[in-house]
């Protein structure tokens, strides 16, 4: 290389390393913003929380005070962490807890052992019972929901966690998450674990289902948020604060005369701890098993 | 360890045959090498001797016991797969243990076991990391340690070596065939490669398209091909074939070349004259030929010429300095000819 060379080399470097740096303030900001957008409104409600005044939240909201706090206070939180009475919101989150916990539980037995048949097992009809599956998926929960409340009531199942946690046991869709992420795992594990004498039971528990952790943490957030959320259904099948959940619990602060805004701002305060903390368990392979599914050929 | 016995056995998918009656005994003992190109059957046959394939016809005899409807945990079998198939979240120790913690071995007699096989293969030091911890060659000993430590009655090797570097073939290659010597349990290895074939196996089975083409020991299958399919699948560099027929005492080929016979030879029914490459020679008397190439490998020199309008590999020993469009003359061993009929069978 000529010395009149490395100058030009020297400054394409440095050119390179500027647009680098450029690259990586935009990347910053755009993070930040997006950051400062999701982060906010449960900032404020957080902060919300904290304040003792429903009229003062009301006030607040809508300025900068919004994210301030000048004598926090857990007062919201011990007049309504009851569990029984009026505010028995404490009793609520349990209900909710109990019902998550079943679901996603049962759910991911019950699921997880139809995907294997469904990618595994030797019966006759396997393709329609996939295509009938996948048909399923397409029908709005919505759409059945009177049926079903029919049905569970003539049943005596009403009021009850059951009728909260089984009709949701079995999903279309997890079951299709399931066969495809069994189905992608090579035949020959199968077959070898067959001639070490394995039932299919026991290739399902002691190979497939321990190999499938990012399928089953990605079933266990979909699966915790969908029950956690759930309001129309529980509204229908529920009528006394035996099994009520939360969500259908925090709407009874909107009445119609006043609204509890303090007491709204905790419970809802309440109801993200648990989702949140299953989504940090389960982060690293939820994250992984969408990354794995986005670069797979 | 136990015989097997594949008696009149096909297998079709629908419509679809894909194996056609196919027949052999394999003794107590022996390792028998399933030969063939892609697609030939070899494959199947073995995972119908596993009972992973149905068997649409024919019987199938493990130690005498016909296995035809019984399930592979139930026909004392271990299976090497090409892909190995170890288990990924288990330990080497965990992996080779699997079959005898399902029969509901104690503990402490399965780490026996395990040692014991960790031992023969030299895994002893790997037996606590997880498959993905490994190197090819120790993946396919970890499958192999899985499959000894049951012991059982035959092993079942498909196409084990192939995802294998070159180097690291060869000494697998010996290193199986070294485990078979030590524990004598009937093997029946399936490959494509013929010298994988050839160097390993007590008798091969050369197919093709789902049938036997020829059952024998890897130098009788090399001296006395029964077919110019087999003549030219086992051996490297292949046979050469002309194609042409017998006059004046002479093969004359389609190309116009005429090519020597032993001496009295009367059988006017040849339709094909084979040579093996290292049994053509260097000679002033012989038939004219026309060097193309030259390849030499150091301990001998591959040379192809032209023999009337035909490519013609030679091996030679000697180390010769040829030219490509050198006029050469070569002659065949005449002991050592192959001749064949219009269906391709052998006939001298």
């Amino acid at each position: 290389m000529s010395d009149l060379a490395i100058p030009t080399v020297q400054a394409k470097v440095k050119s390179e390393r500027s647009s680098i740096g450029s690259l990586h303030m935009v990347q910053t900001a755009s993070i930040l913003v997006i950051a400062l957008v999701i982060v906010s409104p449960l900032f404020m409600l957080l902060i919300a929380s904290l304040k003792d005044d429903r009229f003062q939240i009301l006030a607040d909201m809508g300025s900068f005070r919004a994210f301030w706090v000048s004598s926090p206070t857990l007062s919201n939180f011990a007049e309504i962490g009851n569990l029984s009475g009026e505010l028995a919101f404490g009793r609520y989150l349990v209900n909710s807890l109990i019902i998550l916990a079943s679901t996603v539980g049962a759910g991911l037995i019950v699921n997880s052992m139809a995907g294997f048949v469904l990618a595994w097992g030797s019966l006759r009809g396997r393709a329609l019972i996939l295509s009938l599956v996948i048909a399923l998926y397409v029908i709005p929960q919505e759409s059945i929901i009177m049926p079903l409340v029919i049905m569970v009531s003539r049943a005596g199942m009403t009021d009850t966690f059951a009728v909260q946690i089984v009709p949701w046991i079995a999903s279309p869709l997890y079951i299709f998450l399931f066969y495809q992420f069994f189905a992608q795992l090579p035949k020959e594990l199968f077959e070898a674990a067959e001639i070490d004498g394995a039932s299919v039971f026991r290739i399902y528990r002691s190979i497939f289902l321990p190999l499938s952790l990012p399928a089953l943490a990605t079933v266990s957030i979909l699966m915790g948020i969908e029950s956690w959320n759930q309001y129309l259904w529980p509204i229908l099948v529920t009528q006394t604060d035996y099994a009520r959940p939360i969500a259908v619990a925090i709407a009874t602060f909107f009445g119609q005369d006043s609204i509890y805004w303090d007491r709204a701002m905790a419970a809802s305060v309440l109801m993200m701890i648990p989702i949140l903390a299953l989504y940090l368990a389960f982060q690293r392979w939820f994250v992984s098993s969408f990354v794995g599914s986005a670069v797979k050929g | 360890m136990a015989s097997v016995t594949i008696e009149q056995v096909r297998k079709q998918y629908g419509a679809v045959p894909v194996i056609h009656g196919v027949s052999m005994d394999i003794e107590d003992g022996e390792f028998v090498t399933l030969v063939g190109p892609s697609g030939c059957g070899k494959s199947t046959l073995l995972r119908m001797l596993a009972g992973l394939e149905d068997i649409s016809g024919g019987e199938i005899r493990i130690g005498g016991r016909l296995v035809n409807d019984v399930a592979p945990k139930e026909r004392d079998i271990a299976m090497v797969f090409q892909s190995y198939a170890l288990y990924p979240h288990m330990t080497v120790a965990e992996n080779m243990g699997f079959a005898l913690k399902l029969k509901g071995g104690d503990k402490a007699a399965i780490g026996k076991r395990v040692k014991e096989a960790a031992d023969i293969l030299a895994l002893g030091p790997l037996l606590d990391r997880l498959p993905k911890q490994l190197s090819g060659g120790q993946r396919q000993r970890v499958a192999m340690g899985r499959a000894i430590v049951r012991h059982p009655q035959v092993f079942l090797f498909d196409e084990p070596l192939s995802n294998l570097d070159a180097k690291l073939r060869v000494t697998m290659r010996a290193e199986i065939k070294d485990l078979h010597q030590r524990l004598k349990t009937t093997t029946v290895y399936v490959t494509h490669d013929q010298i994988e074939a050839m160097t390993m196996a007590d008798r091969i089975v050369v197919m093709r398209g789902g049938a036997v083409e020829q059952i024998g020991k890897p130098l009788e299958l090399y001296d006395r091909p029964a077919n110019t399919f087999v003549a030219t699948f086992i051996g490297s560099p292949a046979m050469n074939l002309f194609e042409g027929s017998i006059g004046d005492g002479q093969f004359v080929t389609d190309g116009g070349a005429r090519l020597p016979l032993p001496a009295g030879y009367s059988v006017h029914a040849v339709r094909t004259y084979g040579v093996r490459p290292e049994h053509l020679a260097l000679s002033e008397n012989g038939v004219p030929a026309t060097v193309v190439v030259v390849e030499p490998t150091g301990s001998e020199t591959h040379v192809v010429v032209k023999i009337g309008s035909a490519d013609t590999s030679l091996v030679l020993r000697d180390r010769i300095d040829l030219e490509p469009g050198q006029q050469i003359a070569v002659a065949p061993d005449l002991s050592k000819l192959h001749l064949f009929s219009a269906s391709g069978t052998r006939v001298n």
